[in-house]
């Protein structure tokens, strides 16, 4: 293989330098929800009843909304609770799903069609409407919409790292180990898992976006973060009816969710490139 | 007693049988397992090493089945050597052959790759940092780890280069536990094993002594092999079979692809002895003599 | 058919390939031998023009056109048609969801020949036109192999470039691929370039040998000689190595 291996150099790099751009633009969000105490121009809860529905200006660069709070301030804020939410939920899917996902794979047999049973009846579920249910039982509350969202997501984790796992599993590595006497779950641990990863971590950053999206959908339902927590999907909600006579209410949280989960796509999309085994420079 | 053997086994996935009522001493001097693609000599690899049981008839360890036997013996006993892909990606070198090895005995790291021929500084190293014939050492070395008294190789040098492969095949040559070498290759074999099995579409059709065997093919297909095989300077090889054609479902499996059928194919024929080897051909006297 | 004058391939300034000379008339089989690293493939794929990142000196002739100089119009039509590349796994190359037929149809539409008789292509592989109606997925290796061979029939070539062609294939089926390709050097008057780290299989069917070694001809000469008194150290350990 040596003999083509130059061939590939002249294969594009755009991908990698994609999956770079969006990892920068994440870490310039996540630095900006990091750093909102000393980066926002107002305190977080200050209405001004005065100042209120503000076009923006020097002052209020991205106006006030309807109580008169600073929007930039509680775009910086929100932005915690977003990526929280994304964190939290992607953090509990992938953890749960993962384990699930890799014990059936290699497992197989009688106990992959149980745990794989099980994880269609969640994902028979409309996704929104399990979520709606939920959020409507317990109260209302960023809890709620992690707990709401990670439900219905959880077990796309579990199905993808099933089928890796299961792939993993008939490696010659794999095998070798089995014949050293290595228990089972010494195997998952060592052998499994670390090797059924790289997919997972493709799939969170390409789920970043839709779990913002999602929960920006429940608190615009009404059904997540509550006043006066500062969120992106609640920001829209409530700016909704001021849209036509003072757009920077609801369109500034809207693109701060759009290049979120733009960037989350893009970082994604790279990775999957990078990634690609076929395209594996070793 | 040989410390393994296949009693009559049936092997397949599900209820698709791939491997038929096949029987096999592995007997001192090396045993090889000699089949194409599909032939299922992989399958019966993985059966001799407890990863796959037996639909029916016994893999027997000793006198006992596998399924009775103390398998942490049988794991020190009998361990596989794989092509080189056998090792871990994300694992260090020194990390896979450790894993071989009780936490006490970890230190013995770097004289068994010493004992393969290899740098111990290797072990720090991936595997996609070292070349294919390093790569295929350190499963060897990985397998010597435990002390076996029988080695199952399976295609251990075909993916390597031939000066690669002539060095690892003296390593191999050198090491003294038993072996069951599963191959395509028949100079391969021939080096390394006193007697072969020759499998045609999950049957023995051949068995013997692997000099006999090569020498005077009893079988069609052993002789069509051996003959496909490019010698440096003989004559062309040549394939003296129709690939093309599927193995026959009934009667004698190799039929539709032999050059010698006859009606009488149509009846599944049975190993018999003929002449110091087993063979399970209708023409088989027809063949010797020719 | 293929001249080869003082090529040297470079990948950001290190020689991978140097041949000084290599020909190849019609009806003339030559084989580079080597091992992986050796500059075997390279050499090949850069008498295709296949090579567009490298830097290359020196001059080739294939079909008479200057492969190096040439428009890329005019290294297509050589590529597409008179010279042919046979790979190690011709599945890998075939596009999953096309049958055979329409494969070998689109190929010769695309080169206005349409009125060659497929079915005689296929005949001179020992193929059944009954493949035609098959996808790649349906074939086994060696058919897939002689289905590349075919096409490159009956889109008229001159020279089939084969890059290890037999040695993704069991054996049985190795020594009939061998088979075809031996005799359609004869009967079409081909000529056969033939990258191989198989010197027992060269030995059968090559008339000239080059030997690489790290990017270099080692030795060159008639496969006979070469191969029963190698001079160089080099082929001898290849030849020893043989089990």
């Amino acid at each position: 293989m040596t003999d083509v291996q130059p061939l590939r150099r002249t294969l594009p790099r755009i991908p990698d330098r994609f999956a770079a751009f969006g990892a920068l633009l994440i870490v310039l969000i996540v630095l900006a929800a990091l750093l909102a105490p000393w980066l926002a121009p107002y305190p977080l809860d200050e209405p001004r009843p005065l100042e209120r529905l503000q076009p923006p200006d020097a002052a209020h660069w991205f106006g006030t909304d309807q109580v008169g709070r600073d929007v930039l301030t509680r775009i910086l804020y929100g932005g915690r609770t977003s990526l929280l939410i994304a964190g939290a939920v992607l953090g509990v899917s992938a953890v749960f799903g993962v384990a699930l996902g890799v014990v059936a794979g290699y497992a197989g047999g009688l106990l992959r069609d149980l745990i794989m049973r099980i994880t269609d009846v969640f994902l028979a579920f409309p996704a929104l409407l399990l979520s709606l249910a939920l959020a409507v039982v317990l109260q209302p509350s960023v809890n709620t919409v992690i707990l709401a969202i990670a439900v219905t997501w959880w077990p796309w984790y579990a199905r993808l790292s099933a089928s890796v796992a299961a792939s993993i599993a008939t490696r010659p590595y794999v095998d070798a180990a089995r014949c050293l006497g290595v228990p089972a779950p010494l195997i998952i641990l060592r052998h499994v898992l670390p090797n059924s990863l790289t997919p997972v971590l493709v799939q969170l950053s390409l789920d970043a976006g839709g779990v913002i999206l999602t929960s920006a959908a429940l608190s615009y339902l009404g059904l997540g973060a509550q006043e006066p927590t500062a969120e992106w999907g609640l920001m829209v909600q409530q700016g909704q009816t001021l849209f036509t006579t003072n757009w920077w209410v609801v369109t500034f949280p809207g693109l701060a969710i759009l290049l979120t989960a733009f960037a989350f796509n893009v970082l994604g999309e790279g990775l999957r490139n990078a990634l690609d085994p076929r395209r594996a420079v070793k | 007693m040989t410390l393994l053997r296949a009693d009559r086994v049936t092997l397949g996935y599900g209820r698709h049988a791939v491997v038929h009522d096949v029987s096999l001493d592995i007997t001192g001097g090396g045993v090889g397992l000699i089949g194409e693609s599909g032939s299922g000599k992989t399958t019966l690899a993985r059966a001799f090493l407890g990863l796959l049981s037996p639909m029916s008839g016994n893999i027997l360890y000793g006198d006992q089945t596998l399924k009775k036997a103390d398998l942490r013996k049988f794991r020190k006993d009998v361990q596989p050597v794989f092509q080189a892909e056998a090792l871990d990606p994300r694992m260090r070198i020194g990390g896979s052959i450790a894993e071989a090895l009780p936490r006490a005995a970890r230190s013995r790291v770097p004289d068994l790759l010493e004992q393969v021929g290899l740098d111990p500084e290797l072990a720090a190293r991936r595997p996609h940092q070292l070349s294919g014939g390093q790569r295929q050492r350190v499963v060897i070395a990985r397998a010597l780890a435990v002390g076996p008294r029988l080695l199952i190789l399976d295609e251990p040098t075909s993916a390597l280069d031939v000066t690669v492969q002539a060095r690892i095949l003296d390593l191999l040559e050198s090491l003294t536990a038993e072996r069951l070498l599963i191959t395509h290759n028949l100079a391969v074999v021939e080096r390394l094993c006193r007697t072969s099995y020759v499998l045609f579409a999950g049957r023995v059709v051949e068995s013997g002594p692997t000099s006999e065997l090569l020498a005077n093919p009893a079988h069609p297909y052993t002789g069509a092999l051996r003959d496909a095989v490019p010698r440096l300077g003989g004559p062309p090889p040549e394939a003296g079979v129709r690939t093309e054609a599927v193995p026959a479902a009934t009667g004698c499996p190799f039929r539709l692809r032999c050059p010698l059928a006859v009606p009488d194919c149509e009846r599944a024929p049975e190993l018999r002895d003929l002449r110091g080897r087993q063979v399970a051909c209708h023409r088989a006297e027809d063949v010797l003599s020719a | 058919m293929i001249e080869v004058r003082d090529l040297q391939v470079r990948y950001g300034g290190r020689l991978v390939a140097d041949v000084p000379q290599l020909d190849v008339g019609a009806g003339e089989c030559v084989a580079i031998v080597g091992e992986s690293g050796s500059g075997k493939s390279t050499t090949l794929l850069t008498l295709l023009g296949l090579t567009p990142d490298a830097e290359i000196s020196g001059h080739v002739r294939v079909c008479g056109v200057d492969v190096l100089t040439a428009s890329p119009r005019a290294l297509r039509e050589i590529r597409g048609a008179r010279a042919a590349l046979v790979m190690q796994s011709p599945q890998a190359a075939l596009a999953p969801a096309t049958r055979l037929g329409t494969l070998m149809s689109r190929a010769l539409k695309l080169h206005g020949r349409e009125k060659v008789d497929q079915a005689k292509a296929l005949e001179a592989v020992l193929l059944d036109p009954g493949i035609l109606r098959r996808y790649p997925h349906e074939v086994s290796g060696g058919q897939a192999q002689r289905f590349a061979i075919a096409l490159a029939i009956a889109l008229g070539a001159e020279v089939i470039l084969a890059d290890e062609p037999t040695s993704a294939l069991d054996v049985t089926v190795q020594a009939e691929v061998a088979g075809v390709l031996r005799g359609l050097r004869a009967e079409r008057d081909l000529a056969l370039l033939l990258v191989s780290h198989d010197l027992a299989l060269v030995s059968t069917i090559a008339d000239r040998v080059l030997v690489m070694k790290d990017g270099a001809v080692v030795e060159s000469g008639r496969a006979a000689e070469v191969l029963a008194e190698p001079s160089h150290p080099y082929t001898r350990e290849l030849l020893e190595a043989l089990p």
